[in-house]
């Protein structure tokens, strides 16, 4: 095991060796930053001037020996834009979409798991073929538009809910986080569900398959025979049987939503780490984005390789088998 | 929130707010006293500027001369990419005479010395005194410790692109504004800002898109405020003879020179374009025919440049003249996400031009890849805007006309190539040239030459459209289209 362990380990290393150097040339080909955020009236001198201070003159390999150093020193550069570390930065504005996003695939899985088993039980059922056809329009109409669908019907028109921003914060161990006040509340129930839309379609779909599957199999026919209610066959048997690919479907998304919420966050001017990325994006903000994406990067592995471990525990074949591999 | 740090159009507007420059410009850019109650220059080289007196920092102490010393050298030392250090470039010390009275030495003459402090910000130099370096100044003025200014405004919170929360300053030396609370919200996406204010989260909001514009004429309960902008959109011609990238002859062969070299090419690109078209039809009214990179009004806008002619037979006949009967092939660059309607005035162009037989692939791109790239020399036909901010001539002269000089500091922003070394001299003699009326008189002749030369070819001055609830409020567009609470008054 402990040798499995290591060999994941260095994979995953040499994955965010690679990451970081693709991030690194990519935003390298887009350009020079000053040329963006200097000024009209500068002087050539001053452009030369800031490109040497920011050490943007210096050849690529070499400032990216710099970034690499600074990064083992847990010193991942300061924003051109707003001089702050990167880290700051992007910490400050973690709280926000994290809560943002758990809420959202939390409600998701919840409603879509119920909506899917209910599918699945049913499936010639009116209810159940509303609940499929729902599910068919959460994956197939843009989640811009539908952020801006929500916006005009319940901030515009029926002024229930806000239309963008965080609203009021409470302070808990120095991270501010809205869903602990009812402004916070109100102002997340849009973005949340804009977010969940496309996560729920996919938990009614994924529950359903499963529970029609499962529906079918002995246990469910023997639990019947032995007159065990329907209910209780759902809740003890059906549920449990379908969790295993769910909970894994529920952790990739977790970190594909916590990295790509952009567009929800742009539409909404939700201050989390997507709306920073794409601001940055538009300043050429180099430290920010480079940062972030390795991150992002970092969190991937991370998920994978925890993945990877917690199966080999499981399962012996697979950690014997890469060894013969 | 450091003023010193960043001259970024948004950043810029929001510390405006905090804290007071020596020179302010008015609604039309026009110079007029700030802290600084006049100026005028005692040899070729020194400015005296004589400060306003009984004026109030936030934190109750007085301004006076050892805070503008104090700002004007602080700047250098803190300024990130965004260089400030274009407004203090020309100044060599600064003397205090009395605590009301500054003497600035420049490196020569330097008669726009006021235009550029107009946008350099006072601080406090008790309260900057230990947040001006460049690691602790983001850190003091973030958390608003050193954030103290003079301003209408006091700072309260601050996030990046987030929320700017302010307070009345009711000390103000011009007289208290008129709201307590101020919120400053960045809302980047147009459909969700026009949402936030119809929802009534916002009173107010700034580039509304031509579109919306059109839509929110007939809701009454919006009101919109059109104000003319600085920013003039034009089309760039690269005048390098031999490197032409994205110009060929129509079957896509190699043109044996860049034809745009030649002024009956030019000329004939200029009679293509129908102005009127563009602002009416394009822009939805939002916007005025250019005939200068300039807006009218501005120090050394010139009368003298004849009205352009919308004339395709004559374009015809022009390129015809200059050896390209069937014209040819050009790649056509521009911004889509910088100001209103640029990817539209960008099609409407291409449309144009095809017409007269300059066939046109247009190219809408993200600043983000247009600005670098334009920078690189890979476009020859480039279309963008410009503002000139300082409300005078030298600033659009100096830059996008002059001959690239590194030495001289001057043509950074000439990106074709254009060289025409009677036309730099006079821009160099205007930059020098102490007295006002003389200076004016260089500016509009170099102006004049300068348009008529045809390597920029101004199109239409954008107009700015600002929303609000109706009833509400009133509101002073601004040219430079900075949105400020001060310039917001009730209704009624």
């Amino acid at each position: 095991m402990l040798g499995f362990v290591i060999q994941r380990l260095m994979q995953a290393l040499a994955v965010m060796a690679v990451m970081s150097v693709i991030v690194f040339i990519g935003i390298h080909a887009v350009g020079n930053p000053v040329d963006i955020v200097l000024p009209p009236e500068a002087s050539q001198a001053i452009r030369a001037e800031t490109i040497q201070r920011l050490g943007l003159g210096r050849p690529l390999w070499e400032q990216y020996g710099i970034f690499v150093w600074n990064l083992l020193h847990g010193d991942f550069g300061r924003s051109f834009v707003y001089n702050i570390p990167v880290l700051d930065l992007i910490g400050s504005r973690l709280p926000a979409t994290t809560e943002l996003v758990v809420i959202a695939i939390t409600f998701a899985t919840v409603v879509g798991v119920s909506l899917g088993v209910y599918a699945g039980v049913k499936p010639a059922s009116f209810g159940a073929r509303a609940v499929m056809g729902v599910s068919i329009l959460g994956f197939s109409v843009p989640s811009f538009w539908v952020g801006l669908i929500l916006i005009l019907i319940f901030a515009v028109w029926l002024g229930w809910l806000p239309p963008g921003g965080r609203g009021e914060t409470v302070t808990v161990f120095g991270v501010p986080w809205s869903f602990l006040t009812l402004d916070g509340l109100d102002h997340l129930v849009l973005p949340a569900l804009n977010l969940a839309l496309f996560k729920m379609a996919m938990m009614i779909r994924l529950a359903r398959a499963g529970t029609r599957e499962t529906m079918l199999s002995d246990t469910v026919k023997f639990a019947r025979a032995a007159g065990i209610s329907e209910a209780t066959i759902l809740r003890r048997h059906v549920l449990k049987l379908i969790s295993i690919p769910i909970i894994t479907v529920f952790g990739l998304e977790l970190g594909s939503t916590l990295a790509f919420a952009v567009v929800t966050e742009t539409i909404f001017s939700w201050p989390g780490v997507g709306k920073l990325i794409i601001d940055s994006i538009a300043v050429l903000d180099r430290p920010v984005i480079v940062a972030y994406l390795v991150l992002t990067a970092l969190l991937f592995v991370t998920i994978n390789l925890t993945v990877d471990l917690v199966f080999a525990a499981i399962d012996p074949r697979i950690r014997t088998g890469r060894q013969l591999a | 929130m450091d003023p010193h740090y960043s001259s970024l159009g948004t950043q810029a507007e929001a510390v405006n707010h905090i804290f007071d420059t020596l020179v302010a410009a008015d609604e039309n850019l026009q110079i007029k006293p700030g802290l600084a109650v006049s100026w005028k220059p005692i040899a070729d080289d020194v400015w005296e500027f004589k400060l306003r007196q009984g004026v109030k920092f936030h934190d109750g102490s007085d301004f006076d001369a050892q805070d503008v010393k104090f700002s004007l050298e602080r700047v250098p030392v803190v300024t990130g990419p965004s260089s400030m250090t274009i407004f203090v470039r020309r100044v060599k010390d600064v003397q205090i005479i009395d605590p009301y009275t500054v003497h600035i030495r420049t490196d020569g003459p330097a008669p726009v010395l006021p235009y550029d402090f107009v946008r350099l910000y006072i601080v406090s130099s008790r309260a900057a005194k230990d947040y001006s370096t460049r690691e602790t100044a983001a850190q003091g003025f973030n958390s608003g410790k050193a954030a103290i200014g003079t301003g209408p405004f006091k700072f309260v919170s601050w996030e990046p692109k987030g929320d700017l929360v302010l307070e009345r300053f009711d000390g103000y030396w011009g007289g208290p504004a008129a709201w307590k609370k101020v919120v400053r919200k960045e809302i980047q996406n147009d459909s969700s800002r026009l949402a936030a204010l119809k929802a009534g989260q916002v009173d107010l909001i700034n580039d509304v898109s031509s579109i919306d514009y059109l839509k929110l004429g007939k809701d009454s309960a919006v009101k919109t405020f059109v104000g003319e902008s600085a920013y003039v959109m034009n089309l760039q011609l690269d005048q390098r003879p031999d490197v032409m990238p994205g110009i060929r002859a129509k079957d896509g062969s190699r043109l044996a020179k860049n034809p745009l070299t030649d002024i009956r090419v030019r000329e004939a690109i200029d009679a293509a374009i129908d102005r009127r078209t563009m602002v009416d039809i394009v822009l939805e009214g939002l916007g005025k025919p250019a005939k200068e990179v300039l807006p009218p009004g501005f120090f050394g806008y010139s009368k003298a440049v004849p009205d352009p002619v919308y004339d395709p037979a004559k374009a015809r006949k022009l390129l015809a003249e200059a050896g390209y009967p069937n014209g040819f092939q050009i790649d056509l660059y521009c911004t889509s996400d910088r100001l209103p309607g640029d990817a539209a005035i960008c099609q409407g162009l291409g449309q144009m031009l095809s017409a007269v037989g300059i066939k046109t692939n247009v190219n809408a791109v993200s600043k983000t890849v247009y600005f670098p790239a334009q920078a690189r020399g890979e476009y020859s036909v480039a279309m963008n805007g410009w503002g000139t901010l300082t409300g005078e001539a030298s600033n659009m002269l100096g830059s996008l006309y002059h001959t690239k000089d590194d030495a001289k500091g001057l043509g950074a922003y000439n990106r074709i190539s254009y060289s025409d070394p009677k036309l730099d001299a006079l821009i160099e003699q205007g930059i020098m040239e102490m007295d006002e009326g003389k200076r004016r008189a260089i500016f509009e002749e170099a102006v004049t030459k300068a348009t008529a030369s045809k390597v920029l070819i101004p199109i239409v001055q954008l107009e700015s459209v600002w929303a609000a609830k109706a009833g509400l409020l009133n509101f002073k567009p601004r040219t430079d289209q900075n949105t400020l609470a001060q310039s917001i008054t009730p209704a009624r």
